[in-house]
């Protein structure tokens, strides 16, 4: 990862990686975002096709998709409206509880107990929204992490929840549907996501993020796109939460909103480089392979190194990679066509994953 | 006389929740930073002075008089750590995005969580205090000797706080920060370090609380978050850079939490407590008293 040397701009990496190569790359998955993602998709397919069905690694894998699902979906709010927000895992535990409750105690089946649960999280969200919608800042980043944690609080008395002791479910799909389920959801998102920034809703958006004032001056419904893009998140974290229920077969308020997880998403959007659609995929993969080599090799130490990966991010590069990249690639531009035209150029190539 | 007794009670705890967010109002005021990792400072407090306890006795365990001198040794440390927090992580991100500054003091907090864990296990871990003689009881009322002192101890924490910001140059200094910090540039204030002070005295308030709480409930390594969010609760009712609507936030918070726990369950205390927050940060967002954050 050469991110962290491109800061200072040596004349080494300059020659082995020029920025306008770093551009054309940029341009390359620009024009041709929709091929990638299908390229993605196909390879993405390939594992359990090619024997891999069960074990560590399967998991790992499948992990690392729930957690890009998540980012992504936080991104989306975060990222792409600036309401950052530190209670997404409370729609990730609606929507787990919702399921385990469905398929345990009513025994429903596992696909529609999944659309019930993002549904449930997607009204959960319209409601929730139009309260802490309306704040900002401070206010609003505290106001979903009491939301969080009053929900936490609520799934632990409740009898329904089975209280501080959880859900355990035993009659769960093999592995091979939870990859393809956690898979197809997170390239559903991603193909979602990447048309909805090409289109008025999507500049909407980040209208709202870079001036919530201005975009209500020029007769935006800010409180509409609000409330939608944060009902999309539900929706998609409803439904990855749901699916992991059933993945992990146990289920407990500790788990279900987990505070730290929540924070996790966010390094993840971060250090991909939020407001973009690969960052917080190419951000998930790689924190999440990170964490779970120290969680294997140095057990209990996850936080700290989480903890540690977030204040480095903050303070090193906020932009994240994809962010310090495009302003790495867009450096030579300038020279070459000086001015404003670099800044152009560098602003409208959206990217796309390849994972 | 059940209310009363309740509010009796949540008026003691209440104290203690309000001392705490005094200091988490006082960085919000000057640095312009939500400290999330202000509950941690309390935690930490709590277990120095657990330690320096168990360094001079054996156990921790002991008469009144040897708690109160661990006091300062709490209040020291914590302190230095605030201090040395604000100088090297958190003055990085001051006047960035808000969202930012909130993420790099949650990251703080993590970590300083895990290693506590690390260091010292998840178990909870009390102080015990020994008295010759049982409860006090005025009234019909049940008064608990260590919640007493606990109660006097956090309010001369408040009020000290108050008469330093009030009375001394130091605390002058830091006022200036908070209303203009380049007019205080220019008049000679060191305006990082008067910061890093503020970040330093209200961790050492909270640390000081800490050892208090350590005596009357209990500690473990993740209890950090929970006083994080009461302070903003309070924070939020008594409205930004008020210290009298931090102290009546507090003792109110501590009343609402002990009638719930009374007359509902214990269980539901927390989850009133954060609807609260949601409820009143929708209502009320410049809070009782003070001007309130700009939005």
């Amino acid at each position: 990862m050469s991110t962290s040397e491109s800061e200072d701009s040596t004349g080494l990496l300059r020659t082995v990686l020029p920025p306008n190569q770093v551009d054309r790359v940029f341009d390359f998955c620009g024009e041709n975002g929709w091929k990638l993602l299908a390229l993605g998709a196909v390879v993405g397919a390939l594992p359990p096709l090619l024997g891999l069905e069960q074990g560590y690694y399967m998991t790992v894998v499948s992990e690392m998709y729930l957690f890009a699902i998540l980012a992504l979906s936080w991104d989306l709010v975060g990222g792409q409206t600036g309401y950052p927000s530190f209670g997404n895992m409370a729609f990730f535990g609606i929507g787990a509880y919702a399921t385990a409750i469905l398929v345990k105690d009513f025994a429903v089946a596992f696909p529609v107990a999944l659309i019930a649960a993002g549904l449930l999280a997607v009204a959960f969200a319209a409601l929730i929204g139009a309260a802490v919608l309306r704040l900002r800042g401070h206010y609003f980043a505290i106001a979903t992490l009491g939301v969080l944690l009053a929900a936490q609080q609520i799934s632990r008395n409740l009898d329904i929840t089975g209280g501080a002791s959880g859900k355990i479910l035993l009659q769960v799909p093999s592995g091979t549907v939870f990859y393809y389920l956690f898979f197809g959801v997170l390239v559903a998102e991603m193909a979602l996501i990447y048309y909805l920034s090409n289109t008025r809703f999507g500049f909407i958006l980040n209208a709202i993020r870079d001036d919530e004032e201005k975009a209500t001056a020029m007769g935006f419904n800010t409180t509409y796109y609000k409330t939608a893009a944060w009902m999309l998140a539900a929706l998609f974290t409803g439904v990855a939460g749901g699916t992991y229920s059933l993945f992990n077969t146990f289920i407990d308020p500790q788990t279900a909103y987990n505070g730290a997880w929540n924070v996790e998403l966010i390094a993840m959007a971060l250090l991909g480089g939020s407001g973009t659609v690969a960052g917080p995929v190419i951000g998930a993969f790689g924190l999440h392979t990170l964490i779970e080599f120290v969680e294997t090799a140095f057990v209990g130490w996850q936080l700290v190194l989480l903890g540690g990966a977030v204040i480095v991010t903050v303070i090193g590069f906020p932009e994240g990679v994809v962010g310090t990249l495009r302003e790495y690639a867009s450096e030579m531009a300038y020279y070459e066509r000086g001015g404003m035209a670099a800044v152009d150029s560098g602003e409208d190539t959206e990217v796309t994953a390849d994972e | 006389m059940a209310v009363t007794q309740f509010v009796v009670n949540g008026l003691l705890v209440g104290a203690l929740f309000a001392a705490v967010a005094v200091g988490f109002a006082l960085i919000w005021g000057v640095v312009d930073i939500i400290n999330l990792a202000h509950g941690e400072m309390v935690m930490l407090g709590g277990y120095t002075s657990y330690w320096v306890l168990s360094l001079i006795t054996g156990n921790a365990e002991g008469s009144p008089a040897l708690f109160l001198v661990t006091i300062p040794a709490a209040i020291g440390v914590l302190y230095v750590v605030g201090y040395g927090l604000q100088r090297t992580l958190v003055s990085r991100v001051i006047g960035t995005d808000i969202f930012l500054t909130l993420l790099v003091t949650f990251g703080i907090s993590i970590a300083i969580q895990q290693l506590a864990i690390q260091a010292w296990s998840a178990n909870p871990r009390s102080i015990q205090v020994s008295f010759a003689d049982p409860s006090l009881v005025a009234a019909g009322l049940v008064i608990p000797k260590m919640k007493l002192i606990a109660f006097v101890g956090a309010i001369v924490l408040t009020v000290a706080l108050y008469v330093f910001l009030q009375r001394t140059r130091t605390g002058r200094a830091i006022r200036a920060v908070s209303q203009n910090p380049e007019a205080a540039a220019l008049v000679g204030i060191d305006v990082e370090h008067t910061r890093a002070v503020t970040f330093g005295v209200s961790s050492a308030i909270a640390g000081g609380v800490g050892a208090f709480i350590a005596t009357i409930l209990n500690i473990q390594p993740q209890m950090g978050l929970i006083y994080t969010l009461k302070s903003f609760v309070i924070v939020v009712f008594g409205g930004v850079g008020s210290i009298p609507g931090a102290l009546v936030g507090g003792l109110l918070l501590g009343s609402v939490e002990e009638l719930t726990a009374g007359f509902v369950s214990s269980q539901w205390t927390l989850a009133v407590s954060f609807t609260l927050l949601i409820v009143l940060l929708v209502v009320k967002p410049n809070g009782l008293f003070g001007e309130g954050a700009e939005q």
